[in-house]
């Protein structure tokens, strides 16, 4: 008897194909001698799918193909189980429901990531892999994060943040605002998306207004912030929950362009990888280039970072270090981060296959703190009680 | 054949199987054990068995001088009487028939033992035998107990087999499992408690699944076995009762232990046990299934039966420090208990909100059992540090004036009360009040336990209000013949004006007991 593991990947949003390659880079690592994997692909209008040929990364490109060989499933609870069912009994091969242990949401992006998902096995009261819906919220959008964090007395930059509709009934006086109270060069992004998506450098004041039309066409609330002129990129990992969490040694990405852009984090940026391999093959210096002191720092603020935010299962958070002040900054969490952030684990020590087995037992160990036992005692309660007003002892059965 | 006789032999039979309800709702409650069910069935003799009597003399004068369809008239009447019943019974029942696939199993066989009766009448309607069925097939309906039990016989080869078959396939499941650890669990008294502290300890590091309320016979092992084991599972808490000799070794060949406690050894079930030895030497029956398997078991040395009869390899728990696992240092205040034991080289300090001794014995037990499995020891703290207590039973909360309540509201058992006094009593430094009404329905034991209850609380309480004039007379009598200020005793008519006299004194600096029998909205 294994446990039964679905993996949840694709979904409704912007990042859906990096999902799947981060989901099928799970699928593979997770040790089959512990765990059963069930793939649930999620399509872009949020069907549910099953099957075997899920587990190939190439069967991927004949989409219509592929989900014809699969079945469609919905998921229930009854009683004591989570049951994952077919939409539709097929007339003669009669297909058997599928109990699900735990849940591995492996997905990135808004309409998903950002609490969505987790909502679902909440309902279902299934257990699952990784933050909970508030801190995956919290770690979503990038205006409460910073709030969060600034309020735990973490370092953030400052920001101003915009309505689209409130911009574009005055678009001059906030333009004014933000010049003086931001100033040139600024960064404009959405507050909601990930993988750089949406997320322009802005030099003078005429590139702004195109800037933030582009962030709203993604969504219609937007943060400006300074952008740091001497500036290095620092990303660091951190796994566990609330009670205990570690940091992973720090990466430092390489940009082609001068912000890491959707192109180079996911589209083979990297000039010697071969086609789409997620965040692991981007360009990148493992571990980064610090001094010990800095290190110690980051990854110290990693974990308090972590906890700030209520996270559980595995982040990657995303700093910036201003090199003419040598001051870092908490730019971004990401909740399910591309890859899971095996790469940083696998050089820290940590094998891929570990990484996943302990996620999994976060995910139970969250389970078992929210079922509260409750204690009871050996005789019966109803034994003792008077029912009615004769003050009688004893039920009337 | 006469078609009357037969439409009011069908009647009748159909009327039977409402008639029966009661009876298999009784049977069912009683476990289907029919020793137990025919002591219900002493208590409850009664006029309804004349009612019987009159109904069947009615029906068979009908049936002797052939009156077939009046007969017919009075069986449909009656059809309906037990229907009606039937209804009534399954609506106003605290805990009605449930229909599980045994309880559906009787019916069928009654179904078919009547069905048979009338063709029997149908393809011999003239000869004696026929005569006979018609006379069973009548009076069925009218000897409802007798029938359940004839059933019970009837079916019994089938449920031996069905319960074999589910005992088969909970040992298939638990041999698919070799890395899970099981924990039995067993003692005349304390053992429901002791499997939930421990499973909430054990919670802490591990996927825990325990034998859910006090279900601790062999089918009950066996349904949470088939039905909550689940594949991350990685410790299986099982609770084990005796009855009889032998029962632990039933439960024990099923559930393969590991791991095992033993909770006391009392003068519990003695009827069917004749003596203490029995129950201690069926209790052991666990030490003896875990010794086969390698493992440990962990005995409750301050149970006397217990310690004065061990020999060979245990971990004793309790509260002398000769023991492997030691707690030292109880203490009671408004943060709840809070006790001591030394767990390796360290002195590790536990609160808990569970007050009195046997809680408190209880979780140690559990501790030792969680520590030895390796829960590490702030996990194990915190733990203790959250178990909560069952409703009115020794239970903390704050109440008038910013006093303490301990709502001991359910206890109803006399060594249960004397034990929660003693528990207001350690509450030191503050003013300790009791309300209570005294205990009733004990038969001529009522007087010599509301005395000694009485004594108790002058023994531990600065206050003593009790509730109803007469009721309270024999505690009264024991107040004042104790060495107590009987200034501070009082007498109040109900409950209202008790928690009058009560205002008029609590404070931050109080703690008050209610004990047995008190009102269930007496905080609103």
């Amino acid at each position: 008897m294994k446990v039964n593991v679905a993996v949840f990947y694709g979904c409704r949003s912007v990042e859906h194909e990096v999902s799947i390659i981060s989901a099928v880079q799970a699928m593979r690592s997770i040790n089959r001698e512990k765990y059963d994997v069930t793939p649930v692909y999620v399509t872009k209008n949020g069907e549910m799918y099953t099957g075997d040929s899920l587990f190939e990364i190439e069967s991927y490109r004949n989409l219509p193909e592929l989900l014809k060989s699969c079945t469609k499933v919905y998921f229930t609870r009854e009683g004591d189980k989570v049951l994952m069912k077919p939409q539709q009994q097929k007339l003669f091969a009669k297909q058997k429901d599928t109990p699900i242990d735990v849940a591995f949401p492996v997905v990135h992006g808004t309409n998903c990531e950002d609490g969505t998902i987790q909502g679902l096995f909440e309902f279902l009261n299934l257990p699952y892999v990784g933050c909970d819906i508030v801190s995956s919220a919290v770690g979503m959008d990038k205006a409460v994060f910073k709030d969060v964090l600034k309020n735990a007395g973490l370092p953030v930059l400052d920001c101003i943040c915009l309505y689209a509709k409130e911009y574009m009934a005055d678009k001059s006086a906030f333009a004014k605002t933000i010049k003086e109270k931001i100033g040139f060069p600024l960064i404009v992004k959405p507050v909601n998306l990930g993988s750089s998506v949406g997320i322009t450098k802005v030099n003078t004041e005429a590139e702004l207004d195109s800037a933030i039309m582009l962030a709203f066409s993604f969504t219609d609330r937007i943060l400006v912030e300074h952008a740091i002129t001497n500036l290095r990129e620092i990303n660091c990992s951190v796994v566990g929950d609330s009670d205990s969490c570690e940091a992973s040694v720090c990466e430092e990405p390489i940009a082609n362009d001068e912000i890491l852009s959707y192109k180079d984090k996911y589209m083979g940026g990297g000039k010697n990888s071969g086609g789409s391999k997620g965040m692991a093959s981007l360009g990148r210096k493992i571990p980064a280039d610090l001094t010990k002191e800095k290190e110690a720092e980051i990854r110290d603020l990693a974990c308090k970072t972590f906890k700030a935010i209520g996270a559980n299962g595995v982040v990657r958070i995303d700093f910036m270090i201003d090199t003419s002040t040598d001051t870092v900054y908490a730019n971004e969490i990401n909740t399910i981060p591309g890859s899971l952030a095996f790469y940083l684990w696998e050089a820290t020590g940590v094998k891929y296959t570990a990484l996943i087995d302990r996620l999994i037992d976060l995910a139970f160990k969250r389970a078992r703190s929210r079922d509260n036992i409750t204690y009871t005692i050996d005789t019966n309660i109803l034994a003792g009680v008077s029912f009615g007003t004769k003050g009688a002892k004893g039920a009337k059965l | 054949m006469n078609i009357y006789l037969l439409l009011s032999l069908i009647f009748s039979s159909i009327g039977c199987l409402f008639a029966i309800t009661r009876q298999f709702q009784m049977f069912q409650q009683n476990s289907y054990y029919p020793s137990r069910y025919f002591k219900w069935l002493e208590t409850s003799f009664n006029g309804g068995f004349l009612l019987s009597a009159i109904l069947y003399f009615a029906v068979s004068v009908l049936y002797h001088f052939k009156l077939y369809i009046p007969q017919c008239i009075v069986s449909f009447v009656l059809l309906c009487y037990f229907l009606k019943t039937a209804i009534k019974l399954q609506k106003t029942s605290v805990k009605g028939l449930v229909f599980t696939d045994r309880i559906k199993r009787l019916y069928l066989a009654a179904a078919l033992v009547l069905v048979l009766l009338i063709a029997v009448y149908a393809f011999l309607p003239k000869g004696v035998i026929g005569r006979i069925a018609v006379v069973i097939c009548l009076l069925l309906a009218y000897i409802t107990p007798v029938f359940t039990f004839a059933l019970w016989g009837i079916t019994l080869p089938i449920e031996k087999r069905i319960s074999q078959y589910y005992i088969d396939d909970a040992k298939k499941i638990l041999a698919t499992r070799p890395d899970l650890t099981v924990i039995g669990v067993t003692g005349s008294y304390g053992k429901t408690t002791t499997k939930f502290i421990l499973t909430r300890i054990l919670s802490e590091k591990f996927n825990v699944v325990c034998t859910p309320h006090s279900f601790n016979t062999p089918m009950g092992i066996v349904k949470t076995i088939r039905t909550m084991l689940k594949p991350q599972t990685e410790i299986f808490v099982c609770e084990m009762g005796a009855k009889e000799v032998g029962n632990i070794k039933e439960d024990c060949d099923i559930a393969s232990p590991h791991y095992g406690i033993i909770t006391s050894v009392g003068p519990q079930h003695l009827e069917t046990f004749k003596s203490i030895e029995n129950v201690f030497s069926t209790k052991f029956e666990l030490a003896d299934a875990v010794r086969e398997n390698g493992g440990i078991t962990f005995v409750n040395g301050d149970s006397k039966e217990i310690i004065n009869r061990i020999d060979g390899e245990y971990k004793i728990y309790g509260t002398d420090k000769k023991f492997d696992f030691c707690g030292e240092k109880l203490s009671y205040g408004r943060n709840g208990s809070e006790f001591t034991i030394k767990l390796g080289t360290k002195k590790v300090k536990f609160t808990t909100r569970l007050l009195g001794l046997h809680s408190i014995i209880d979780t140690i037990g559990a501790i030792a059992l969680a520590y030895t499995l390796g829960v590490e020891i702030p996990d194990i703290q915190y733990a203790v540090a959250s178990l909560k207590p069952t409703e009115h039973r020794l239970e903390m909360k704050p109440f008038t004036n910013g006093s303490l309540l301990i709502d001991d509201a359910y206890n109803s058992n006399p060594e249960g009360c004397l034990e929660a006094v003693r528990v207001l009593g350690s509450f030191d430094g503050m003013q300790k009040v009791i309300v209570t009404p005294g205990l009733v329905e004990l038969g001529d034991k009522e007087y010599e336990c509301n005395y000694a209850l009485g004594k108790e609380a002058a023994l531990n309480c600065d206050k003593i209000i009790l509730v109803g004039t007469n009721r309270s007379k024999p505690m009264a009598d024991a107040v004042r013949d104790s060495d107590f200020d009987t200034q501070n005793l009082y007498i109040a008519a109900n409950f209202k004006e008790a928690m009058d006299i009560y205002s008029s004194f609590a404070d931050s600096n109080t703690a008050v007991l209610f004990e047995n029998d008190l009102p269930d909205n007496y905080l609103y």
